[in-house]
Formats: C-alpha cells, sequence, structure tokens
C-alpha cells in the first residue's frame, strides 16, 4: 500500500514478543462510523501459514474502529487454523487502536 | 534403534538469491522422498540484507545505500526481521525435513528450542557459554549470536538461522532504515551490549572449526548421522526455476 494522504502508521511491541507495524486508511462512512478501509500489517513477527496474513487483514478491513468488534474479528482468525508466533490477537487490537 | 542418516551439504558462498531458492529446493525435494533430511551450510557472496516474510521492504531497508554498495536485498520464505549478511562475518546454516519427522513439537513456538540445540551444542563444544532464549535467538552471556527462523510449508519444516562471526554495526545500520540519524548512532553503540560474536567470545574466527563444532552439535541433539553429500541435479533445476518465480523477482521482494 503506498503511502498517500489519509494513511496513518503505528509500531507496536507486543510485550515479550514481535513488532506489529500498522499502516492503514481510515474513511468515515455516510452513517458517520469511521472504518477501516485499507490495512497492511508488516513486522517481524511469524505466522503459519505464512499466507494467513492476507486472511486477517481481509477480516479488518472494513470493520468499524470500535475495539470490541476489531477484537472479535481479531479473535476469530487466531481461533482458526494458524500459528501465530509473537504476536496474539490482543495485539492486533492495540496495534490498530494505536493507530487510530 | 538405529540413527537416521541425514544429508550434510556444504555449499559455500552463493548469492542471496541462489541461497533462498536452495533452501526452498532443498525442503521440496525433501518433502517428496527424492533427498534425505538435510543440514546445509553457507554464506553470502555478495553480502546481503534479508527480511522477513511479513516485513515491508521499503519499510526496513535503505535500498539506495545496498545498492551503492552492490548488497543484494532479498525477502525470505520465512517470517522474523531483517538481517545483513556479511560476506565474512557469518555462517549460515538451514536444516530441512518432513512434517512428520519424529519429535518434532507441533507448535513452532515450542520446536525451536530442539532444532537450536544443534548450535547451543556446537557453540558449548567451542566453550561458548551459548543458552537457547525463546522464541527463537540464541545467546551467549545474555548477548545475542545467533537468530533463527522457520516455515512450514508443502509438507515440510524449514529452519534457517545465522551464527555471527563478526559485527560490523555501522555498515549493518547504514543499510536498513532506522528513524533518525541521533538513534542510528544509538543503535550502533547498542550493539556492544546486546550481541556478540565469535570473535568476541574466542578471539579469532576458523570458519571451518566452528562449522565442525556445528555439525557435531547438531548430530547430537538431533541423535542423527550426517553423511556429506552434495546437491541433486533436480535441485540445482529447481533452484533456478524458484529463483525466477520468487527470490530475484521484485514482485516477489517487494510484494509487502
Amino acid at each position: 500500500m503506498p503511502t498517500q494522504p489519509g494513511t496513518i502508521n503505528a509500531d507496536y511491541k507486543a510485550p515479550g514478543g514481535k513488532l506489529l507495524r500498522v499502516q492503514m486508511q481510515i474513511v468515515a462512512g455516510a452513517d458517520g462510523v469511521s472504518r477501516i478501509h485499507a490495512l497492511k500489517i508488516t513486522g517481524d513477527f511469524f505466522m503459519h501459514p505464512e499466507e494467513a496474513i492476507e486472511d486477517l487483514e481481509r477480516r479488518l478491513t472494513g470493520a468499524p474502529l470500535d475495539e470490541a468488534e476489531l477484537r472479535a474479528r481479531a479473535r476469530a482468525f487466531f481461533a482458526g487454523d494458524v500459528q501465530v508466533v509473537g504476536a496474539s490477537a490482543e495485539d492486533v487490537v492495540h496495534a490498530l487502536l494505536k493507530a487510530a | 534403534m538405529s540413527k537416521l542418516t541425514w544429508r550434510l551439504l556444504l555449499t559455500g558462498d552463493k548469492s542471496a538469491f541462489d541461497n533462498m531458492a536452495l533452501d526452498e529446493a532443498v525442503l521440496r525435494h525433501v518433502v517428496d522422498d527424492q533427498s534425505p533430511p538435510t543440514l546445509r551450510f553457507y554464506g553470502w557472496e555478495p553480502s546481503a540484507v534479508s527480511i522477513g516474510y511479513f516485513q515491508g521492504i521499503e519499510q526496513e531497508v535503505d535500498l539506495e545505500a545496498c545498492r551503492a554498495r552492490d548488497i543484494d536485498v532479498i525477502r525470505r520464505l520465512t517470517g522474523g526481521g531483517a538481517v545483513f549478511h556479511d560476506h565474512t562475518g557469518e555462517i549460515t546454516y538451514s536444516l530441512a525435513i518432513k512434517a512428520d519427522y519424529p519429535g518434532i513439537p507441533a507448535k513452532v513456538v515450542e520446536s525451536y528450542g530442539l532444532l537450536c540445540g544443534g548450535l547451543v551444542a556446537g557453540l558449548q563444544r567451542l566453550g561458548i557459554a551459548a543458552e537457547f532464549k525463546p522464541i527463537n535467538d540464541i545467546l551467549v552471556h545474555g548477548k545475542k549470536i545467533s537468530g533463527n527462523a522457520q516455515t512450514r510449508r508443502f509438507g515440510g519444516i524449514l529452519q534457517h538461522g545465522t551464527l555471527l562471526c563478526d559485527v560490523n554495526p555501522r555498515l549493518m545500520f547504514s543499510l536498513l532504515k532506522v528513524p533518525t540519524e541521533k538513534i542510528r548512532d544509538k543503535l550502533i553503540q547498542g550493539v556492544e551490549e546486546r550481541v556478540t560474536s565469535i570473535r568476541r567470545e574466542l578471539g579469532e574466527v576458523d570458519k571451518a572449526a566452528v562449522t565442525d563444532a556445528l555439525i557435531a552439535g547438531f548430530a547430537d541433539v538431533l541423535d542423527i548421522r550426517l553423511i556429506p553429500g552434495d546437491v541433486s541435479a533436480d535441485e540445482l533445476a529447481l533452484m533456478e526455476r524458484i529463483k525466477g518465480e520468487r527470490y530475484a523477482n521484485p514482485t516477489w521482494n517487494h510484494q509487502r
């Protein structure tokens, strides 16, 4: 995702784990709710299978910037058939909220 | 029970593109029973920067600085952080086994300790007080000497990692992106406190002797027989193909 106006960045170091770097674009919908329009999560963590990162980004894209909603989506991903090493669902939520 | 037999590959110095493609080609052949479980040691010529699968290449690497110094930049198949692979300052290993290899924990995070054990035992043979530090590091008196990364794909497990022989923090941090020049200086100074090397621990670097110790360490810890062998013609052909599709391909390297 190219850096462009409206792109916000945040780095969040998971305690005892790895660095999560979030780049995202937020848009305010007609209903007045701010949503994640585009999202890229990078960093030195591990995820098995690796391609699952795209699934995580897809699940979070379109989400309202609401802590409970982001947590529900992150947890649903982590509960699936994936091993993430160096970051938890809660770390992803923290990184997103830090960026927002 | 008789020991399992592995192939030992000493492939010398190669380009980053050859090295990463060969790791994957060997893994695929091991998975398909075309090759035995394999432990490989190698070096980098020219020096290179590798980034983890999930890292942003522009975020982590000063591509202009790398170009100016003829240093290759490559995205790994494995996660983890950016690494400067110095031509003279590093010994690199990779090991490739099938996913159902006996005794390997199903959880990746639990398997690092076992697979890094070969390095730990090898360093201890040299009189270095190495210890595994979760998640994926090896430390000596609290300072990092080795970083390791694993992927599980195609029905197999590939783990590769580095052993620092010599540290050149000024060069390393001139190639990696850092927030500010002030922080660059701090990072360079911090390496003294956080990182060590074979040279710092032993006063000299004899790569052949260190590699021999690591080979013995892996043989001990994994209870295997390591038989020196060669890369097969099929593996070399696959390496060339994978290199074009992936590691020497800007689409792969710039995907994040």
